[in-house]
């Protein structure tokens, strides 16, 4: 058991994504996605989710945003970006709870073009 | 390795807390469960140590479950141990269903406390041990479909497996003598259907959240669960070896049998102790199958 842990490491840390009952069915902007301007940062679940903690990086700096989305659970969560995004490589990290208890963490990475 | 979630040092503290909450549940409903059953057979000494094992256990699990919380909140915050005492996180994961459990679990064990009590406390007791393993059955996996018999096969699940593990430290003292030689045997008989009981309601939990033989190889899930079971099979080999060898030995007076039974016993408790790890990465990190 203890070396399937250790052997499942790896993988863990390579995982993205929470991994639980409610998934992540999409993103704005998508996951990877190079685009030119952000107007709005989206997540959709699947079933209701309470995020928590939203944080927007741009190479490990917190980079201002307003949520729209209060704590409650929703099925999709809205957030816009405090001032337009220069360009660069941002990430949005998540975390929060799933309808069924489980503590359920994310995030996906977006590119500004110049 | 799909259906894993992210590992964090906050992610293995709920584990280890699990793991610790499952030890304490379960020695707390074995303790009261050994001494229902075996209350006219077994030394008295021998009791008093299956009661007082059930009550300290029924305290550890009270404090693992307050610790519990607080980690949960501390997991969902994003904020760090800070979260562990935030009023509002907590108030989250009391509205969640973790909070309904811990209200079953909270008042098994405390009721579970009445077991050092005289007679009528020993009923009580029982309750108390039912309280907790439904308790179990208000959180995870076992709220998906088919939601009654999921619930139901984990109840049994439980009580068979607290029955087998709150007895192992009252019959390894009971091994200390050839007078606990009836006792063991008397166990072994009752255990046998327990042990049925317990593979054939895991069996069909693993088989319902599994969905397919394929899903087990290639999900974290899968592989852990068959962590879990090569552990109890060695577990269960241990028993047929103490109640096919060991047991007849010490009854028929051989020197060798009682330090070779402790021995084997406790070999059997550091087993468990895997086995309770295993199963709280399983609803901890892992994702069923069916749910991915």
């Amino acid at each position: 058991m203890i070396r399937t842990t250790i052997l499942a490491l790896p993988f863990a840390l390579l995982a993205g994504a929470a991994t639980a009952h409610t998934k992540t069915e999409g993103t704005t902007p998508a996951d990877g996605a190079t685009v030119a301007e952000v107007e709005m940062l989206h997540i959709v679940f699947d079933a209701p989710m309470r995020v928590i903690s939203a944080a927007l990086t741009r190479d490990g700096a917190e980079v201002a945003i307003e949520r729209e989305t209060g704590v409650e659970p929703v099925e999709a969560f809205h957030a816009v970006p405090a001032a337009p995004l220069v360009p660069g490589t941002y990430r949005l990290d998540w975390r929060g709870m799933a309808a069924d208890g489980h503590p359920m963490q994310g995030g996906f990475r977006f590119t500004v073009s110049e | 390795m799909t259906g894993l979630a992210p590992i964090d040092g906050l992610a293995l503290l709920a584990v280890g807390a699990k793991a610790a909450g499952y030890a304490a549940a379960l020695l707390a409903m074995g303790g009261v469960l050994f001494v229902a059953v075996f209350r006219r057979i077994a030394d008295a000494d021998v009791l008093r140590l299956a009661r007082r094992l059930a009550a300290g256990a029924a305290l550890v699990g009270l404090a693992v479950l307050a610790a519990r919380f607080g980690i949960r909140a501390a997991r969902i915050s994003g904020m760090g141990w800070d979260g562990a005492t935030d009023p509002m996180m907590l108030g989250f994961v009391w509205q969640s269903p973790l909070g309904a459990a811990a209200i079953w679990r909270g008042l098994g064990e405390a009721a579970i406390l009445a077991v050092l009590l005289p007679v009528a406390g020993l009923w009580l007791a029982i309750g108390g041990t039912v309280a907790v393993a439904v308790s179990y059955a208000q959180v995870g996996h076992t709220l998906g479909d088919p939601r009654a018999a999921l619930a139901v096969l984990l109840v049994l699940h439980l009580l068979a497996a607290a029955f087998w593990v709150g007895a192992l430290a009252p019959l390894r003292r009971a091994a200390g003598d050839v007078d606990g030689a009836d006792l063991l045997h008397r166990f072994g008989i009752v255990a046998l259907g327990a042990v049925a009981a317990l593979v054939a309601a895991g069996t069909a939990l693993a088989w319902i959240l599994s969905g397919s033989l394929p899903a087990l190889f290639g999900t974290a899930y899968g592989w852990t669960l068959l962590g879990k079971v090569a552990v109890v099979t060695a577990l269960f080999g241990l028993a047929a070896l103490n109640k096919l060898r060991l047991v007849p030995a010490l009854a028929a007076g051989d020197p060798s049998a009682p330090p070779a039974l402790r021995r084997s016993i406790a070999l059997e408790g550091a087993a468990v102790i895997l086995i309770l790890v295993a199963t709280a990465t399983l609803t901890t990190m892992t994702t069923p199958p069916v749910n991915l």
